[in-house]
């Protein structure tokens, strides 16, 4: 006899989930089965290619284990961590990065936005101009790196030829460690610019028209407008990627391996650029594993922040 | 018949799905932990047979691994024109990467303990890691007895073969071989006959102030061009070039010293050459010129006098590639190739690679590798190969008019080998060379001193050294 079906229904969900099976499936396939079968692939891959690994380095970390030597890993407890925090090698590459990250990202934020509140005046051409602007990071940021580095060649490259066109003399864009920096910079605004101004475009777009109407009637100015309706409803949105760009310009190594090649000197070197060199000049594993997890950490601590912020600044 | 309530959100015990995982993890990681044991018990390298194991006849491709440059081509089609004579089964694959990926494309392989390559052709200073890591295989007993060793000049068989590194200019005879030569290389000095005169610089002072004169009486043409970047051996190989010719020393092998060696008056007198006598000569923004750099500046005029390795410099003749006539005679006219300039010592940097046999090729590969190691090493063999633009190791060879005519710089080759010095043949070369090559760049850019930057690179790399065998740490 087969189980009566409920008469009345109070509640959909409950009642979709309490119905027996279709007839013709087998009712050893449960739904918890069905659901496990179907998520498991997934899961494995993602513990299979990304748990894993990490606590596969986690675990390198505490060792003193050097991928090319082979042999058993000896444990050396935070040896590795100690070396790496008070390193005067890492904290200058510490330095570096840190200049990069907040010049690279203030550029772009300004830029980004910028250029996002002028498309989104624009009532024609808006969707060619976004296009447009989009296609620098549609590219590999190898392809940029090589580009770019014969633009800014000293001796051959178009930028230099364009100054000495104009009356100005040659500038060493990527050989003198100011312009070095710089030129990364530059190049990495030039990539990822458009990426701000694509979430700002988003948060501009969704910007409430009655709230200018009503600015209007009360002639507010262009000024007060922006600043009181346009900036406090995309910061959020800004905000967050903002948090985007500042993740990836930390872990920046492309950009600097194609162009300067953490040079003149290491006066480019990121702290990613650097664990390459301890991961794959000397292989020592598991001093770069426990660089590897700082950086991690150190991302991770500074996003929650950020998130706090964003969500604080939500709640007001 | 009871069925769990739920609404819409999965029922999963959250107890089993955690031992579940907790299971699979440390699964992986017993399985993971046990292979990393393994590859430990085979530290050491491998030896190989004496006499080569029989050969298949079923179709092979014999890999190759270089890096991505003339040579390379040359040697993939000249094996694939004469290998396939006798072994027609055969197919040679030279596989190439970047000038500076090549050291972490072959040695991640050989961290993998699985290579796609059979014959890893090493930097000579790479064979310390490889050996020390069991990555290649030992040869010594298969040199013997398939190699004519008295052939060859006893330095260039040591340089591509010998663990540990012989003393300059020599071989021990009862040292192991890891190695055979492919291709001989060193620095060639590329002068404008045209600018300066048929005849070179005979010293090194001499070079110095004819490159001034040169760049003063030619606007737009710099005085000298020569390697300078911070990736590979760039930097590094310019500075212990100038180092070797003032008469210094990289470092003592005997006692592993090298603060207080390498930053002895004489390197200081060779860093203050570098940065402060030749760096004003090269060109604005040369400071990260390697060896395609050089060529182009030479072959668009636009340098007096060049330094580059003389395997590479076979497109400076090629018309379409040059400003300097429209003909290999025409541009012969004007370009001239000759010994580096000597000083105190008249030292060259040792340059070219050697052959290896990768231990994690396959059995039949490891064979066809021993059998074409001892076809390439034949009398009639080196002498094709010198005709086909390489640089051949067997004296016969060196002194035979197939190499002697085959280029205007196989001269300088030939008369530069009893003058060769190489660097550090030790495990922590990589980390040695880049350590050199970061503060030698940073002196002739202006971002250190001269004297700061060469004591650092005495105390790093004695630091180096020193920790080779610390715990944790390491690398930084």
């Amino acid at each position: 006899m087969s189980d009566p079906v409920p008469s009345v229904i109070d509640h959909p969900g409950r009642a979709a989930s309490a119905a027996p099976p279709a007839p013709g499936r087998s009712s050893r396939l449960s739904d918890r089965l069905l659901a496990v079968a179907f998520t498991s692939p997934a899961l494995l891959l993602l513990l299979a290619m990304s748990v894993f690994p990490l606590l596969w380095a986690l675990y390198l970390s505490f060792t003193d284990y050097s991928a090319t030597r082979g042999g058993p890993a000896a444990f050396v407890g935070l040896e590795n961590y100690t070396a790496i925090l008070t390193s005067a090698q890492v904290r200058l590459r510490a330095l570096t990065t840190l200049i990069y990250v907040v010049g690279a990202v203030a550029l772009q934020t300004v830029l980004g936005f910028s250029i996002a509140y002028l498309i989104s005046r624009r009532t024609h051409g808006r969707g060619l101009l976004t296009t447009l602007f989009l296609v620098p990071m549609m590219l590999s940021p190898v392809v940029v790196g090589l580009f770019w580095r014969f633009m800014l060649d000293a001796q051959f490259g178009v930028i230099n030829s364009m100054l000495g066109s104009l009356g100005l003399g040659q500038v060493e864009w990527l050989t003198r460690q100011r312009t070095a920096l710089i030129s990364l910079i530059v190049v990495d605004t030039w990539q990822w610019t458009p990426f701000i101004m694509l979430i700002a475009l988003a948060g501009l777009t969704a910007v409430p028209k009655y709230l200018y109407e009503a600015a209007s009637i009360d002639r507010a100015s262009e000024w007060f407008r922006f600043r009181t309706i346009t900036l406090p409803l995309v910061w959020p949105l800004l905000l967050i990627a903002v948090l985007f760009r500042a993740i990836e310009a930390f872990r920046l190594f492309d950009l600097v391996y194609i162009l300067t090649s953490g040079g003149p000197g290491v006066s480019t070197e990121t702290l990613s650029f650097h664990v390459y060199k301890v991961a794959f000049l000397g292989f020592n594993t598991g001093t770069a594993s426990a660089y590897g997890i700082l950086m991690v950490v150190i991302v991770i601590v500074l996003t929650q922040l950020y998130l706090r912020y964003l969500n604080k600044l939500k709640e007001d | 018949m009871r069925y769990p309530q739920r609404t819409g959100r999965l029922y999963v015990p959250r107890r089993k799905a955690r031992l579940a995982t907790a299971a699979v993890l440390v699964a992986t990681t017993l399985a993971a932990c046990g292979g990393g044991q393994d590859g430990g018990a085979e530290a050491g390298a491998p030896k190989a047979p004496a006499t080569i194991p029989e050969l298949t006849k079923d179709p092979l491709t014999l890999s190759f691994i270089w890096f991505d440059w003339p040579p390379a081509h040359a040697l993939e089609d000249f094996a694939n024109a004469e290998y396939a004579k006798e072994r027609s089964n055969v197919t040679v694959k030279v596989n190439t990467v970047p000038n500076a990926n090549w050291h972490d494309a072959m040695f991640t392989q050989f961290a993998a303990r699985k290579t796609d390559f059979d014959i890893p052709i090493l930097d000579s200073q790479h064979i310390g890691e490889a050996v020390t890591n069991g990555n290649i295989l030992d040869i010594t007993d298969f040199v013997q007895k398939n190699i004519d060793v008295k052939a060859y000049n006893p330095y260039l068989l040591a340089a591509y073969g010998q663990f540990p590194q012989a003393e300059t200019g020599k071989r021990d005879e009862n040292a192991k071989l890891y190695g055979l030569p492919l291709l001989g290389d060193t620095w060639t000095m590329i002068y404008r006959k045209d600018l300066i005169g048929d005849k070179p610089p005979q010293t090194w002072d001499e070079m110095i102030s004819v490159a001034e004169k040169c760049q003063a009486d030619n606007p737009g043409v710099s005085g000298l061009a020569f390697h300078q970047a911070n990736g590979s051996d760039a930097a590094a190989v310019t500075y212990n070039t100038v180092n070797g010719v003032y008469g210094g020393n990289l470092w003592d092998p005997k006692t592993r010293k090298i603060d207080g060696v390498l930053n002895d008056a004489a390197g200081q007198e060779a860093m203050e050459v570098l940065v402060n006598k030749m760096k004003p000569l090269t060109a604005k923004g040369s400071g990260n010129w390697f060896i395609d750099e050089v060529n182009a500046a030479v072959a668009q005029g636009k340098a007096c006098i060049a330094f580059n390795w003389i395997a590479a410099s076979g497109g400076l003749l090629d018309p379409k590639q040059s400003t300097l006539g429209t003909t290999r005679e025409q541009i012969l006219d004007k370009l001239g190739f000759a010994t580096l300039p000597s000083q105190k010592t008249n030292l060259v940097p040792l340059g070219g690679m050697g052959m290896h046999v990768s231990a994690y090729s396959a059995k039949a590969n490891q064979a066809e590798a021993l059998n074409f190691m001892k076809w390439f090493e034949r009398p009639d063999i080196q002498k094709k190969w010198a005709a086909a633009g390489g640089v051949p190791a067997r004296t016969d060879a060196l002194e035979s008019p197939e190499f002697l005519n085959a280029g205007p710089f196989n001269k300088v080759y030939a008369d530069s080998v009893p003058r060769m010095r190489d660097m550090w043949n030790v495990p922590e070369y990589a980390r040695l060379v880049d350590i050199e090559n970061t503060n030698v760049n940073a002196a002739l850019n202006g971002a250190k001193q001269p004297k700061a930057a060469l004591d650092d690179i005495a105390r790093e790399q004695q630091g180096v050294l020193d920790s080779s065998g610390r715990k944790g740490g390491g690398g930084l």
